[in-house]
């Protein structure tokens, strides 16, 4: 049987879905030596175009790229795409360990025989000036990194794909040009996804295009590499008829399949090539055994100091300086290959957005026109510090979208009397009157302990006497009278200590604070409601986009993600570095992509760790303490990027898996806030 | 894993006690010898491992330090579940720290583990000018529910060490053979520290 068909088979049955995920990347493993000799079939494939000099850049910087050559076969009736680089250009180089990494990291870009079935839309840029390239955008709505066309000839590229299949030009943009595009958007997931015969069950019609004929002949080909087309579909969709299923659950289930293939495929190219490369045998070896990141290299630096504890503590400490021995053995594979996820990347992280820029959001009277592309900016690239001051009012939602200039300075001054007199509420309470108030005076109490440690290590916050500090306690218990029901919560200094520094006037960030803790309060809520919630979520996010993972936490009872708690809590404030932590928090604050982004990078850290998390059988105890110690090892730019990516490719299944209402969504029910089941502070 | 002759005890301690009490500090002083005078806040949990020479035996504590606020009070049974012993903190120039510690010793003598060795600690000793609570009525309330009681100083490093040495040697002798771990030190009256590690 071939691997293709049982994984399919597989996963139609939603109850063993945790089961196959674990078979199918079994099977790949076995199949690898299989495959490779399919691949090399797939060679004898007819060659229907080849444009050499199509180049990558890894980088934002033009002068790092990679070339390589960019070809369209044509198999049993699918056209596939593949863009190889060239082997030559480093043999010249010295074999230094950089040369060689960055070979790797050359190869980490390669595309082998995509087939079209998989591409969901080309997007072409043909600038008057400088080098055109073209978008390749798969079906499960990541992307492969640009692809340019350093001799021209894109036109000519998509004229002749669009010989081969279904290309319709994109009705909202011009230079976007859908592949296998039918009529409703479900029919055309459903034919990137190839289940012909599951489409009367979604839709209840049939409605190909006449001229969709090609494209139809595209649908049934899902091969990878020469596998007989007629007769693995109909081993993979002859038992699907008579079950019955949730079509939209199969679909994104089959879009992270159908990920984890492409980036499959872009492994087994590698290592061909490596080992077609007699001056890389030791590059090969590692590549194999999965690159040891930077990143884990530190983690497992800390684990070395911190623990001297002898043979018994961490057997797979060794494997992890010793390139001969796979350090994968037990661990089972990454449903998403996530290590390889830079290969498919959304968009690069921009520079932070510039005042003048910022600026050009704005009209004439000062609303900001389009408020989805400012978030849009801002979750790319973030803000210059400077101008935070300016823009986190909007984010958080304490200045609407559509308020001119005018409109916002009278806003402040009506908020600023509003200040003054909450303020005073507790301002005037007598020592004789709080003698009698024992609620105030503890949580006064608590406020004082928490100011003064809150970030004092911090400039803005350090020394004797500090009026800052000051401003933090007036604020923090001007906001306990406020949300009188809520009160003060250990963790509230650390969201307001930011916004403190960004906005530096009192009242102004009051109201920024307010305005964050109507969606972040419920974090703190007696009943710890908003904290089950999301952490719930999360294990339902890991379940989808790490089952074997999920599958190690369940069996290790670690499925309540206690260890996660901190994190959640306060938004990583305790993980990161104070601008990081200001970098990344205006982004989840965007609420673009999705509200809860945060629990993405949840996801992509534990993904980050995974190997190490389940090599070495961490129980709670031990992954909570390993989790706590990562703070400070975290780089925030690929987190997020993974997180992106993550989000993209749990897609619809990814958002059903949170619950409607959870932090920081606004609260469903607009009666009770904070229910007061004790009467405890 | 452990050699004739030698006892290796793995044993789960809890910090329990009011916000700002000083649980953080006790732990941070006792595996990294460090003390920070605004040592910020626990969110959730943190754990710790350190392990102490104790005559004939060798007890690595596997270290719980918790949230001190009455609102996370909902997740510390999930900490002192299974703990062996438990470190109770007060402040002693905060009359309402040693109250709010009275009533984690009633939790712990109902819901907690019932051979738990537990300690009262009136943290913050070398503030002997602001001292609200008695060294005499901590040790009668201490004789009282059967628990040994120290002062200690965070800052001072006074007597932290010796509680957990106190707690190391009270602890049951004889202990489950299923998990034996730890390394074995060279027998010592001295507590000897081996294995830091601390959580921020």
């Amino acid at each position: 049987m071939s691997m293709e068909a049982s994984e399919l088979q597989d996963l139609s049955d939603d109850a063993d879905y945790a089961a196959s995920q674990l078979q199918g990347s079994a099977s790949m493993m076995r199949c690898d030596s299989e495959k490779r000799s399919l691949s090399s079939e797939h060679e004898g494939a007819e060659l229907i175009y080849l444009k050499d000099n199509v180049a990558i850049h890894p980088t934002q910087f033009a002068s790092e790229r990679i070339s390589g050559r960019l070809k369209l076969t044509k198999q049993d009736s699918v056209l596939f795409l593949s863009w190889i680089p060239y082997k030559g250009q480093t043999s010249n180089a010295k074999l230094s360990e950089k040369v060689s990494l960055s070979f790797l990291d050359r190869s980490l870009y390669t595309i082998t025989a995509v087939p079209f079935t998989e591409v969901r839309s080309i997007r072409r840029h043909t600038p008057a000036l400088g080098w055109q390239y073209v978008i390749v955008v798969l079906s499960s709505g990541l992307a492969f990194p640009p692809l340019y066309f350093y001799n021209g000839g894109v036109r000519e590229f998509l004229a002749i794909v669009k010989q081969h299949v279904f290309l319709a030009r994109s009705a909202e943009d011009a230079n976007v040009f859908l592949v296998n595009d039918f009529q409703s958007p479900l029919q055309r997931t459903l034919s990137s996804l190839e289940l012909p015969s599951s489409l009367p069950v979604a839709s209840g019609q049939s409605t190909y295009p006449s001229d969709g004929g090609s494209s139809n002949d595209n649908n049934q080909g899902r091969t990878s590499a020469g596998v007989d087309n007629r007769v693995s579909r109909f081993s993979q969709y002859g038992p699907r008829k008579h079950k019955n299923h949730d079509p939209t659950r199969d679909l994104s289930i089959h879009l992270l399949e159908k990920f984890s293939l492409v980036t499959k495929f872009a492994r087994e190219t590698t290592t061909q090539l490596f080992s077609e490369n007699n001056g890389f045998g030791s590059v090969d070896k590692r590549w194999n055994n999965q690159p040891v990141h930077n990143y884990d290299e530190k983690l497992s630096n800390i684990a070395e100091e911190k623990d001297h504890e002898g043979p018994h503590s961490y057997p797979e400490k060794d494997h992890l300086n010793d390139e001969e021995i796979p350090i994968t053995v037990d661990v089972p594979a990454d449903p998403l290959e996530f290590n390889k996820l830079s290969l498919v990347w959304g968009k690069p992280r921009q520079p932070p957005m510039g005042s003048k820029e910022f600026t050009a959001f704005l009209d004439s009277e000062g609303r900001v026109v389009e408020s989805k592309a400012l978030r849009e900016r801002v979750f790319y690239g973030g803000i210059e510090h400077q101008l935070r001051r300016e823009v986190w009012p909007f984010l958080l939602g304490y200045y609407a979208y559509d308020s001119t200039y005018a409109e916002r300075e009278y806003l402040r001054a009506v908020k600023r009397m509003e200040y003054a007199t909450l303020k005073q509420q507790w301002q005037s309470i007598s020592p004789e009157q709080a003698k009698r108030f024992t609620k105030y005076r503890e949580r006064k109490g608590l406020i004082d302990k928490d100011v003064v440690r809150t970030d004092r290590a911090f400039e803005y916050y350090e020394g004797d006497d500090n009026l800052n500090v000051n401003s933090m306690r007036d604020i923090l218990l001007t906001y306990s009278f406020y949300n009188f029901d809520l009160g003060y919560c250990q963790g509230m200094s650390d969201y307001l200590s930011p916004i403190l520094f960004v906005m530096g006037d009192e009242s102004e960030t009051f109201w920024c604070f307010v305005a964050l803790m109507e969606r972040l309060g419920p974090n703190f809520n007696r009943d710890q409601n908003g904290m089950h919630t999301q952490l719930f979520a999360l294990s339902k996010l890991v379940e989808l986009l790490d089952s074997p993972l999920h599958n190690y936490f369940k069996q290790n009872d670690c499925l309540n993600y206690f260890f996660c708690f901190r994190w959640i809590l306060i938004q990583f404030k305790r993980e990161f570095e104070y601008e990081k932590t200001m970098q990344l928090w205006e982004v989840l604050w965007t609420q673009y992509l999705t509200e809860h982004l945060h629990l993405y990078v949840c996801v992509a850290i534990l993904k980050r760790c995974r190997s190490k998390i389940m090599g070495e059988q961490m129980d709670f105890d031990t992954l909570l303490k390993f989790i706590n110690e990562l703070s400070g090892h975290i780089d925030l730019d690929s987190t997020v990027r993974d997180a992106e990516a993550l989000c993209i490719c749990a897609g619809e299944n990814g958002a059903a898996s949170i619950p409607p209402g959870t932090p920081p969504s606004l609260p469903l029910d607009e009666g009770i806030l904070y229910p007061q089941d004790d009467d405890v502070l | 894993m452990a050699s004739a002759g030698n006892k290796n005890i793995n044993a789960k301690l809890v910090l329990l006690g009011d916000v700002g009490a000083g649980k953080s500090s006790l732990v941070l002083r006792f595996v990294k010898d460090q003390f920070v005078e605004f040592q910020e806040s626990t969110i959730g949990a943190a754990f710790f491992s350190q392990t102490l020479a104790v005559n004939d035996a060798t007890v690595k504590f596997e270290i719980w330090d918790t949230a001190g606020q009455e609102r996370y009070h909902s997740l510390a049974p999930m900490y002192y579940r299974g703990a062996a012993a438990a470190i109770i903190v007060f402040d002693i120039t905060n009359q309402a720290s040693f109250e709010r510690a009275k009533k984690w010793v009633q939790e712990l003598q109902a819901q907690g583990n019932p051979n738990m060795v537990m300690a009262l600690a009136g943290n913050k000793a070398d503030l002997l000018d602001a001292r609200k609570v008695s060294a005499e009525e901590a040790e009668q309330y201490a004789q009282e529910n059967s628990l040994f009681f120290m002062e200690t100083s965070a800052k001072t490093a006074t007597n932290v060490k010796d509680i957990f040495y106190e707690i190391a040697k009270r602890l049951p002798r004889v202990q489950p053979a299923e998990n034996p771990t730890g390394m074995v030190l060279p027998n010592g009256p001295a507590a000897t520290a081996v294995n830091s590690s601390c959580c921020a």
